[in-house]
């Protein structure tokens, strides 16, 4: 017996990481809020550490409208061009 | 056939083949048919494009949806073949941007897609849109809903406790899909309402939480029945802006229609009472003010009453139609997956093409 196999491949996707930062030392960083609840205040506490301890500055804050889905290309290039990081991610 | 598409030689044993299936990782937790060579053909004679078209991508994965993997799926599920169009339009509708079949399917919120087919074609392929409508006993019904789970689990890898997170799940992410009720119907179909020539059927897709049964024996005007949906509507559970989808039961809608209600009378009748206090809201914990102001804005509808969040932000925010057998009290009214307008209900033509990409 002969079964076609239900699944599909994942396409090949030209994925690389960033570098990593050499260092945290006043960078700019970068908020992107997904917009659920508490996301400002965990998001901006979390900020608050690293400004205290490396000297950063918020830089930019960047909100999705939709928690759900991906944050919109074009907001993640500008973010590339405005920031050194980016502080994001939460869930419920 | 697409040039990636895998063949799995088994033994000639169908009982083996169906335990290869689970040995696969490729079912529900059900048994599937067999997906062979000649079912799958079968299956795909109902759909004119290449196997290799693509119907729908997975936005975050990029995963891809051919006509083909539906096809293979749709064996596993049970359909017949002449079930194939649906599932198609299914997916077509649930891969406009708007619908965002990845949030939707992934989010602790536990929603399913349900499918609402509407206009002839339900009769032609012997779609149940009467009694027991949300239950078991139609083929059509019964796996076209779980090939859509099946797509989901086997081709967008939303694996349950992997990339599929959520909390309680829903007896609909078995299967979710019904008929709207032609007969007896008084309003449009929702089909000839979306805007498709005459004759064409459509399907539309909802991501959808729990089936809340509204049960009213008693009342005997359309004020009566509706604000008990309206109340159920508004529960504390579940009151956020999205969309709803109720299902009136002939007898609620021989007393609504029977007053010479309309569809959009009934939606408006809907929205107005289906809301909560601004205190009620904060003495549970879920009032936002974001929510509030979208909803109370510049552009907010003119049944928004002040100092209250009504469910959903308009009317037509709220599908309406007729479904399940004549006898009993019973609709149902079904709310959107999230807490907000993370998904927004798409359809679709079945069987014809219409502005093709």
């Amino acid at each position: 017996m002969q079964l076609y196999d239900p699944t599909t491949s994942a396409p090949q996707r030209n994925l690389s990481r960033a570098a990593p930062l050499a260092s945290l030392d006043g960078k700019r960083i970068g908020i992107l809020e997904n917009g659920k609840l508490n996301a400002t205040e965990m998001l901006h506490e979390v900020a608050l550490l690293f400004e205290e301890r490396h000297g950063c500055k918020v830089g930019a804050v960047y909100c999705k409208l939709n928690a759900s889905a991906p944050a919109p290309a074009a907001m993640l290039a500008k973010a590339g061009q405005e920031v050194d990081f980016l502080i994001t991610g939460l869930g419920d | 056939m697409p040039r990636d598409a895998r063949i799995h030689e088994v033994p000639d044993d169908l009982l083996a083949a169906i335990d290869y299936c689970y040995g696969q990782g490729w079912t529900d937790g059900l048994p599937v048919v067999p997906p062979t060579v000649e079912r799958v053909h079968a299956t795909l004679t109902y759909e004119g494009r290449p196997p290799e078209t693509v119907i729908a991508t997975h936005a975050a994965t990029g995963l891809e949806l051919s006509v083909h993997a539906a096809a293979v799926n749709a064996v596993m599920a049970g359909c017949l073949p002449q079930y194939f169009p649906v599932l198609v339009a299914a997916f077509e509708a649930m891969d406009k941007p708007d619908f965002n079949f990845h949030g939707s399917t992934a989010s602790t919120g536990g929603s399913a897609p349900l499918l609402i087919v509407s206009g002839a074609v339900a009769d032609d392929i012997g779609m149940n849109a009467d009694v027991n409508l949300f239950g078991p006993g139609n083929r059509a019904n019964a796996t076209l809903g779980r090939a859509v789970r099946l797509i989901l689990h086997n081709v967008f890898q939303m694996i349950p406790g992997i990339s599929d997170k959520s909390t309680q799940g829903n007896p609909g992410k078995y299967s979710f899909c019904i008929a709207e009720r032609m007969r007896g119907n008084p309003w449009p179909l929702i089909c000839e309402t979306q805007g498709y020539p005459k004759g064409v059927s459509s399907v539309t897709v909802f991501a959808a939480g729990g089936f809340c049964n509204v049960e009213n024996h008693g009342g005997n005007t359309p004020e009566q029945v509706l604000s008990s949906i309206a109340d159920a509507m508004a529960n504390y559970g579940c009151i956020t802006l999205g969309q709803s989808v109720v299902v009136l039961s002939p007898e609620h809608m021989r007393i609504v229609a029977g007053a010479g209600w309309s569809r959009e009378e009934v939606q408006a009748f809907l929205f107005t009472h289906a809301k909560r206090s601004v205190e009620g809201m904060k003495s549970v914990g879920k009032y936002r003010g974001s929510e509030y102001d979208k909803q109370h804005g510049a552009s907010a509808h003119a049944l928004v009453e002040s100092g209250y969040i009504h469910r959903g932000l308009a009317p037509d925010d709220i599908l309406i139609t007729l479904g399940g057998g004549d006898a009993g009290g019973h609709s149902c009214f079904i709310p959107s997956w999230s807490r907000g307008r993370g998904s927004i209900m798409q359809h679709g033509p079945i069987g014809v093409c219409i502005d093709c990409r």
